[in-house]
């Protein structure tokens, strides 16, 4: 299990990763990218996702965004029109990663795969993939396919973009069945 | 309307009831709020905050019924994919059911809306499971088939996604529990912002929320995260533009007030107290999750046994209710300050392990807090129709300070000789840097 601050570690790294990766990096970005950490990859991160805002949201990881920018590690940058902000990592954030080390270097390539699949992303197509993740890995047997369910949870999901989202999530599953962490 | 009961009120002026709501009223998990202060031991500090979470939970209903109608009237919906949110066919019962979520929303409140109910409570349970429990009891299912309205809707809206995991939320119930506990605009923060800074006499917590409530809208969050696709239509609470200056002053207000009343170094350490005193005193050192025993436990009781633990010095809890009663609380060592920060970004954490290992384990206690809802960014709808982020529009949002507190407290008896130590010693302590990544 993780102290608190090598998860904020995680997390700061996790956005720096995504920026470097030319992700616009809202608030959502971050949800949905530490989503596929946790959820797909086994990070343990231990937040409580839900199916909520764009998909999978966590409120302790809302709360924990928040309080990195309390603690001046994150910040808003703000962009003109038609833009929302996004949240980057402060000069003190940067500096905050040299101290976990070891934290680090045990999730970079998690990191790595997440930002690099994840980084290129829009909040539309961060919804969909992530949304397809929650169903996949939710799976009840008696919810019929999962394609079908998206539009249900998600009413401005077509079916056609939920297939494309499912088979998507599919192949980035395969891809990171090697990557994975152990919970045992 | 005829038969409405009209209650005074110092915040809302009146606020109204129509004859089946008083049932809820009446009953007595909600009757029990008249004995739960709002802010705790808060009026140890300033003797003024005596209210209580009955007044705060009639406040809420009242600006939930406010919010609902300026939202769904038809003259207020401005964007298309909005319309097809909101149920007109069944807006009157989301109305009541919204109103009586605001009313029940602190049913399972603590003695002392105790914040520390992690420590004294059974694992798994929080104040807002005690809340749905209560919603769902036999005492409250008559008043809800009165009323006709669901008691799971109530529940869901009262507590919120993050606490009702039972069913996911709708656009329409996630903006209705938005309306009561949102991020940047929930009734509830408006009410205890403005009912807390009345009772302590404190000026900088009020703002123009007549202005705020009439402004607010249903708006996508439609602004673009990329160039290359459209923003997202999912709804949520938003302002037009002339309600701007009035969001700004809630936030900055709720800055201050937790910056300088609820982050108050001497409440926190009251705070600390009262969990030493609740956990040497209760049963098994927690409270009871069964609905009848909580209902047997307010404030008054509490305060009982604090007083009678302090005259008896062979009570197990006595050193715990001195040190309340008394006004015997530890005193503050060392607060987070932004020069320390720049040294070290765990200098408070530092000072206290220096401090525990020179003084005892019983002698230092710590204290942080950090702000955990933002709700800076939200929609604006600018006069060409446009929905634009807040954080675009505000140079005042995009500054707002978020609350960050860090306390070392020290006992009296280690005050002066911790004062002393701390001046000789603060640099070196700062200065080191233990291995954090173990």
């Amino acid at each position: 299990m993780m102290k608190k601050s090598q998860r904020d570690a995680v997390l700061l790294s996790l956005v720096r990763e995504m920026v470097a990766r030319g992700s616009w990096c809202g608030e959502t970005h971050i949800q949905k990218a530490a989503y596929f950490l946790q959820a797909l990859l086994g990070v343990p991160l231990e937040f409580d996702f839900i199916l909520y805002k764009h998909g999978p949201f966590s409120f302790d990881l809302s709360y924990e965004i928040t309080a990195l920018r309390a603690d001046a590690l994150l910040r808003y940058q703000t962009r003109p029109y038609p833009y929302g902000p996004s949240i980057v990592p402060t000069d003190e954030g940067r500096s905050f990663l040299d101290s976990y080390p070891k934290t680090l270097k045990r999730y970079a390539d998690q990191i790595s795969f997440v930002a690099g699949k994840l980084g290129n992303m829009g909040v539309a197509d961060l919804e969909r993939l992530a949304t397809a993740l929650y169903v996949t890995l939710n799976q009840d047997g008696q919810s019929g396919p999962r394609a079908e369910q998206i539009p249900l949870l998600k009413p401005h999901i077509s079916l056609e973009e939920a297939d494309l989202a499912v088979r998507r999530v599919d192949e980035i599953m395969g891809e990171a069945r090697d990557l994975r962490i152990s919970t045992s | 309307m005829a038969n409405q009961k009209e209650i005074r009120d110092p915040i809302h002026n009146f606020i109204r009831l129509d004859p089946s709501e008083i049932k809820a009223l009446d009953s007595a998990p909600f009757q029990r709020l008249r004995n739960i202060h709002q802010l705790a031991l808060t009026y140890l500090l300033y003797p003024g905050a005596t209210h209580r979470r009955f007044e705060h939970s009639l406040g809420v209903m009242e600006l939930a019924g406010r919010v609902y109608d300026v939202v769904t009237d038809q003259s207020n919906v401005k964007h298309d994919s909005v319309k097809d949110v909101i149920p007109y066919d069944l807006i009157k019962y989301w109305r009541r059911t919204l109103r009586m979520a605001a009313l029940c929303h602190d049913l399972g409140h603590l003695p002392f809306s105790h914040a520390a109910e992690s420590h004294l409570l059974p694992d798994g349970w929080d104040h807002e499971r005690l809340t749905m429990q209560f919603i769902r009891s036999d005492e409250m299912k008559p008043i809800w088939d009165s009323l006709k309205v669901n008691p799971e809707d109530v529940a869901k809206l009262a507590v919120g996604p993050e606490h009702y995991k039972e069913r996911s939320f709708s656009d329409w119930e996630a903006i209705l529990s938005e309306i009561i506990a949102g991020g940047a605009f929930g009734v509830d923060r408006i009410d205890y912002l403005l009912r807390d800074s009345y009772h302590i006499g404190a000026a900088y917590g009020r703002f123009d929320h007549y202005r705020l409530i009439d402004t607010l809208r249903i708006l996508p969050r439609e602004y673009r995260s990329s160039e290359q696709e459209p923003g997202s239509l999912e709804p949520t609470l938003g302002v037009e533009e002339g309600g701007l200056h009035s969001a700004e002053a809630l936030l900055l207000a709720r800055y201050f007030m937790f910056s300088q009343v609820y982050c108050h170094h001497v409440r926190r350490i009251y705070d600390i107290h009262l969990m030493d005193f609740l956990q040497a005193w209760l049963p098994g050192g927690q409270f009871s999750t069964c609905a009848e025993d909580l209902l047997m436990i307010t404030d008054n009781e509490v305060t009982s046994g604090l007083l009678a633990a302090a005259r008896d010095v062979s009570h197990p809890a006595h050193v715990h209710a001195r040190r309340v009663v008394g006004r015997e609380h530890f005193r503050l060592l060392y607060q987070r300050n932004p020069v320390d920060q720049d040294t070290n970004l765990r200098s408070s954490q530092r000072i206290f392990d220096a401090a525990r290992d020179r003084f005892g384990d019983s002698e230092v206690r710590y204290d942080s807090y950090r702000q955990k809802s933002g709700g800076l960014d939200f929609p604006v709808l600018v006069k060409d129709k446009r929905i634009m982020s807040s954080l675009s529009l505000s140079d005042t949002l995009a500054r707002v300070p978020l609350v960050a507190v860090d306390y070392v407290f020290v006992s009296l008896g280690c005050r002066k000789k911790a004062d002393i130590w701390l001046k000789e010693n603060r640099k070196e302590i700062i200065a080191s840097k233990g291995d954090e990544d173990e």
